[in-house]
């Protein structure tokens, strides 16, 4: 009896091992990161490439497979919204249907395991070929070889294309690191036209000042609904203010050297004093009814004006289409109600292609013909944004414009010439000082006083530059 | 006479003890199931209404299709079936090893013991996060991502479990081996014959803590697992959520949907649990 | 006879230890020895790898935010394990003295709770906690109180997130305390009954020393749990307010996700580690339990 019950014992534990062991061997692994058969140093003419940027030929650096060889590359794509998503994969599966060559295999990851996965892979040396990265990165992986010039790898006319302002988020020096997708700026002002009207307010006349957006704020507030509804966290407001930090001191929280802080100034005690009695007023509801990028509260009635960035417009035509004819739409209050003043930062998603990547010509080919080629791609973007984003090639706005549906369009008008045209760019230092920076608003709202708060950003910012030796690093200065 | 009485007021006491004691337990599971029962409805709204204003419970119109498009998709049959094969794979291996770790440390002695001890109880404090990089190295360099072992292998041998079984063994009186002993039996019979066969409720506890671990497990698969075809279940439930909000609706009935095998499991063994832990009761 | 010395065992146990430890060591073991070599320098994936020292670890230890995360993984590890102890404690001596099939089925019920993930389950305790349209500002309201920005507040937001925690917990808490409470033989409580012994009495006397292995994993792995947690603050508060409820982990996370170098990371998990090991060897010492040291 004791014998049988122990020979099934260990059969069960031998086969459970072998199972294992049989499992770890099998499982299709077609992620064809391996280099295939690729002769390196071959300079024989590119590929058939039927696209519009051709003269690839002369921009070849010998990369290239001979023609013929199926070359398979991995492409990583943040997740955003499920029309984003449907997007990459059509258009995705369009250039591996016209391209038997080059064989692109398009995974979406979604963004809590984003920076695991991604610095996993870079540190086992499998990082994927191509992948999405946002403007504020580009520099600072650059700089450590994390991703590869695209100058020689791409036609030169594909970066005249960019507005100039876009030009400097993509390069370092001039050297093009990413090709840019969409530009979005990062606070727009919605408001409730009914409820403008309903407190006496005209609803074509939104706020433009932080005082009128104060004062308005409080006409609105009544019960179950909220005057106001903006950043309140410290993760929230390390990016969302930095639009109001240029707004207010006309620069950002360090020296452009990044040798130490630059708090000390009256600019950054009225953006606090600002966000303090917005929350301390009650116009904002005590805890954040969503995240700053997300609007549903306003769609969902719950307060009479949000600031949130201009993706929002998407989230209220495809899920709010009932509340569209109630909303305005206007750029972010400033300071002292000049519109010239910048009031956001132009966020935003580019391409770029790994350091190490073995098939960097292809991937820069995947990549051209995706977000520089035939504006019709882009424009299909757009469209299914719901034109809540916006382009960074003139030939794209060129083609839009003619297009019906975009150029009736009154919010996108707005925002292309009241917005953009006045929006920074993202800073590429470390999030920390950020993060310094809107702890400090935070506790501001919280009952510290400004003067205090500024206090300690400034330290929690030079010790920031000491220990980490920013001193000097700026890859732009 | 008051013998008699005694008897039965305290047996009255009894019955009244034992019925509040099954009201205290429902009200205990509901407690528990309250926010499976919500999520469950959940499923049943419209994307913006499952977070509305103000709190309501049931959905204005019962959709169906967040549940019907989920039943629909083979992608996520697959994922929820393959993750419970997983899991039960996975728990079985943890019993397995984990107890014959439990008992030599328990039972045995042998040269090195302190040392092998002190070695594997270290490791149950070394934190997942600082060894997330260093492993995926690891495991890439012996080929196994985009395959069944990467889930199983690395968690399986786990010195917290092990630990807790041994605590158990601890408990179990030497009379029981001393016969078996006294017959000549190994070591490694007694194991089998007479530790196994009492470690029921042990094993319960263990296998399940080891399945809902790997049941739950996203960050480890979404690093490993590229292929589509190979996605645990909640990875696959993570590709409701985006950078910009979630698919609410779907989410909710994604996520109702996937705890039923486990549901189940857990009540067609709930026999065994039963009958192992009235046997150790008994003792 | 046996010709091996009676007492020792080598061979066998060496055979059963194999599994165990030959998967520890190369899924555990060899990347932390990795990681710690990998954390004296500024590692890059692209271009060679500067030898730094101590200098990840003395940022690390000098960052007030390192300090403070660690405060508060201890706070919230005070928050939920007593609780959850004693709660489990509780129930678990109310499902024994339950009939078989309903304790059957609340034996289920009260593990699903974890089945859901903790994701999810940070969802559903956000959508709780919402100032607007949760569950409990509603309630509160019913006694006229103003609501409350529960995760919003410095007072209430690590408390918040303690609550979930304990619910997700306590399923198997209980169903450990109960299979521990089932090994005690009811013999000893019947003869303790004889001598008047009342509740109190038995629970000091019988109970609790019986248990004291099974309260001491439970301690242990509870501990070591609260302290790791990050899923909760990472989707309910985002470490807020005021870094309030930044565990460790979270610590950990943010620096991941936002540096461009991951030394800093590594430097302070494995502080975390050091940490984590020293307050295990406190609760250890503490409750002095000889069995559990000896090995």
């Amino acid at each position: 009896m004791q014998e049988r019950k122990g020979k099934v014992y260990s059969l069960a534990v031998t086969t459970l091992l072998t199972l294992s062991m049989v499992l770890s061997a099998c499982g299709s692994s077609n992620s064809g990161n391996d280099n295939s058969a690729g002769s390196p140093n071959n300079n024989a003419a590119n590929s058939a490439e039927p696209t519009v940027s051709a003269d690839n030929a002369a921009a070849n650096d010998g990369k290239s497979e001979v023609p013929g060889e199926k070359v398979s590359l991995e492409f990583w794509a943040n997740k955003f919204e499920p029309t984003t998503d449907a997007w990459f994969k059509k258009w995705t599966d369009e250039f591996n249907k016209t391209h038997e060559n080059i064989q692109i295999k398009l995974t979406i990851v979604p963004g809590d395991a984003w920076a695991q996965k991604l610095k996993a892979a870079q540190a086992a040396g499998k990082a994927p070929d191509i992948m999405t990265m946002s403007y504020g990165n580009i520099a600072p992986a650059a700089k450590l070889g994390q991703i590869q010039p695209l100058n020689d790898l791409m036609d030169p006319g594909v970066f005249n294309d960019l507005y100039d302002n876009v030009k400097d988020f993509v390069s370092v020096k001039g050297t093009y690191y990413a090709y840019p997708k969409l530009v979005e700026p990062s606070a727009v002002l919605y408001y409730r036209k009914d409820l403008f009207q309903a407190a006496g307010l005209d609803p074509e006349k939104p706020p433009v000042t932080w005082d009128e957006l104060l004062d308005y704020g409080k006409k609105l507030t009544q019960k179950g609904i909220f005057g106001l509804a903006t950043a309140q966290t410290a993760a929230d407001l390390g990016w969302s203010s930095w639009g109001l930090q240029f707004n207010s001191a006309g620069h950002l929280p360090v020296t452009d050297d990044w040798s130490k802080a630059d708090v000390d100034n009256d600019g950054f005690r009225a953006l606090l004093n600002f966000y303090k009695t917005a929350y301390e007023s009650g116009i904002m509801p005590k805890q954040a009814l969503s995240a700053y990028a997300d609007a549903t509260p306003f769609g969902q009635g719950k307060v009479a004006m949000e600031i949130s960035g201009s993706w929002s417009i998407g989230l209220f035509r495809n899920d709010f289409k009932n509340m569209l004819d109630k909303i305005g739409v206007a750029p972010m209050p400033s300071i002292d109600g000049d519109q010239t003043k910048p009031t956001a930062t132009l966020g935003g998603w580019s391409l770029v292609v790994d350091g190490k990547s073995k098939h960097a010509k292809e991937a820069a080919d995947y990549i051209s013909w995706l977000l520089a080629g035939d504006p019709q791609i882009m424009i299909d973007y757009f469209k299914t944004s719901q034109f809540s984003k916006f382009s960074p090639r003139k030939s794209v706005d060129e083609a839009m414009n003619q297009d019906p549906q975009a150029s009736s369009d009154p919010w996108r008008k707005l925002i292309a010439e009241k917005v953009i045209p006045y929006a920074k760019a993202e800073p590429i230092y470390t999030y920390d000082i950020s993060l310094a920076f809107a702890t400090a608003i935070e506790s501001a709202m919280k009952g510290e006083s400004v003067d205090k708060a500024l206090q300690k950003a400034e330290k929690d910012i030079n010790d920031i530059v000491a220990k980490q030796n920013l001193a000097g690093t700026n890859p732009k200065n | 006479m008051t013998v008699k009485k005694g008897a039965t007021a305290m047996k009255l006491k009894a019955q009244w003890n034992s019925v509040w004691l099954n009201v205290f337990g429902i009200l205990i599971a509901c407690a528990a199931l309250f926010p499976l029962v919500w999520m469950f409805i959940a499923g049943f709204k419209e994307k913006t209404e499952v977070l509305a204003t103000p709190f309501k419970f049931l959905p204005d119109r019962w959709l169906i299709t967040n549940y019907t498009g989920i039943l629909e998709d083979a992608d996520f049959i697959r994922s929820m079936l393959l993750t419970l094969g997983g899991a039960v794979l996975f728990a079985l291996l943890s019993l397995a090893i984990n107890s014959m770790g439990a008992y030599v440390f328990a039972r045995l002695e042998f040269r090195f013991k302190r040392f092998m001890w002190l070695y594997v109880i270290m490791s149950m404090f070394i934190p997942g996060m600082a060894i997330l990089l260093t492993s995926f190295i690891v495991v890439t360099k012996l080929h196994m991502l985009d395959t069944l072992a990467v889930l199983i292998l690395p968690g399986v041998a786990s010195a917290g479990h092990m630990f807790f079984i041994r605590q158990f063994y601890l408990n179990v009186p030497i009379a029981l081996e001393e016969a078996a002993r006294i017959d000549g039996a190994t070591r490694f019979r007694i194991f089998l014959s007479v530790f196994v066969p009492m470690s029921y409720p042990v094993f319960v506890i263990v296998g399940i803590g080891s399945y809902l671990g790997y049941w739950n497990s996203f960050v480890w698969p979404t690093m490993t697992i590229t292929n589509t075809h190979l996605f645990q279940i909640m990875q696959y439930l993570a590709t409701f959520r985006s950078e910009r909000g979630s698919e609410m609706g779907l989410l909710m009935a994604g996520s109702a949907l996937a705890a039923v095998p486990t549901i189940l499991l857990f009540l067609l063994t709930q026999k065994y649990i039963m009958r192992g832990i009235k046997i150790s009761g008994l003792k | 006879m046996s010709k091996k010395n009676y007492r020792f065992d080598n061979a066998t146990a060496y055979m059963m230890l194999t599994p165990i430890v030959v998967l520890l060591t190369i899924f555990v073991v060899i990347p932390f020895i990795y990681a710690v070599r990998v954390s004296f320098y500024d590692w890059s994936f692209y271009q060679d790898s500067v030898f730094v020292g101590m200098r990840n670890f003395t940022n690390v230890l000098t960052d007030d935010l390192f300090l403070k995360s660690v405060g508060v993984g201890l706070k919230f590890a005070i928050l939920v394990v007593p609780a959850q102890m004693v709660l489990a404690f509780l129930f678990a001596h109310v499902i024994k003295g339950m009939g078989s099939k309903l304790a059957g089925f609340v034996k289920t019920a009260i593990y699903i709770p974890t089945i859901i993930s903790g994701i999810i389950a940070s969802i559903i305790f956000v959508f709780i906690f919402d100032y607007s349209a949760g569950i409990a500002n509603y309630v509160i309201g019913l006694f006229g109180a103003e609501p409350q920005a529960w995760l919003a507040e410095v007072r209430t937001a690590l408390a918040s997130i303690a609550l979930p925690a304990v619910w997700l917990g306590f399923g198997l808490t209980t169903l450990i305390m109960l299979a521990g409470l089932l090994d005690i033989p009811e013999s000893y409580y019947e003869a303790a009954d004889l001598e008047g012994a009342g509740s109190f009495a038995k629970m000091r006397f019988i109970t609790l020393p019986l248990m004291r292995n099974v309260i001491l994993f439970l301690l242990v792995t509870g501990f070591t749990g609260a302290l790791q947690q990050f899923e909760l603050p990472l989707i309910m508060t985002n470490g807020g307010p005021l870094n309030e409820t930044t565990t460790p982990n979270l610590y950990i996370f943010n620096h991941f996700r936002n540096d461009v170098l991951v030394g800093n990371s590594i430097a302070s998990a494995l502080l975390l580690f050091v940490v984590l090991g020293s307050i295990s060897a406190v609760i250890f010492k503490v409750l002095n339990s000889e069995k559990a040291v000896d090995g």
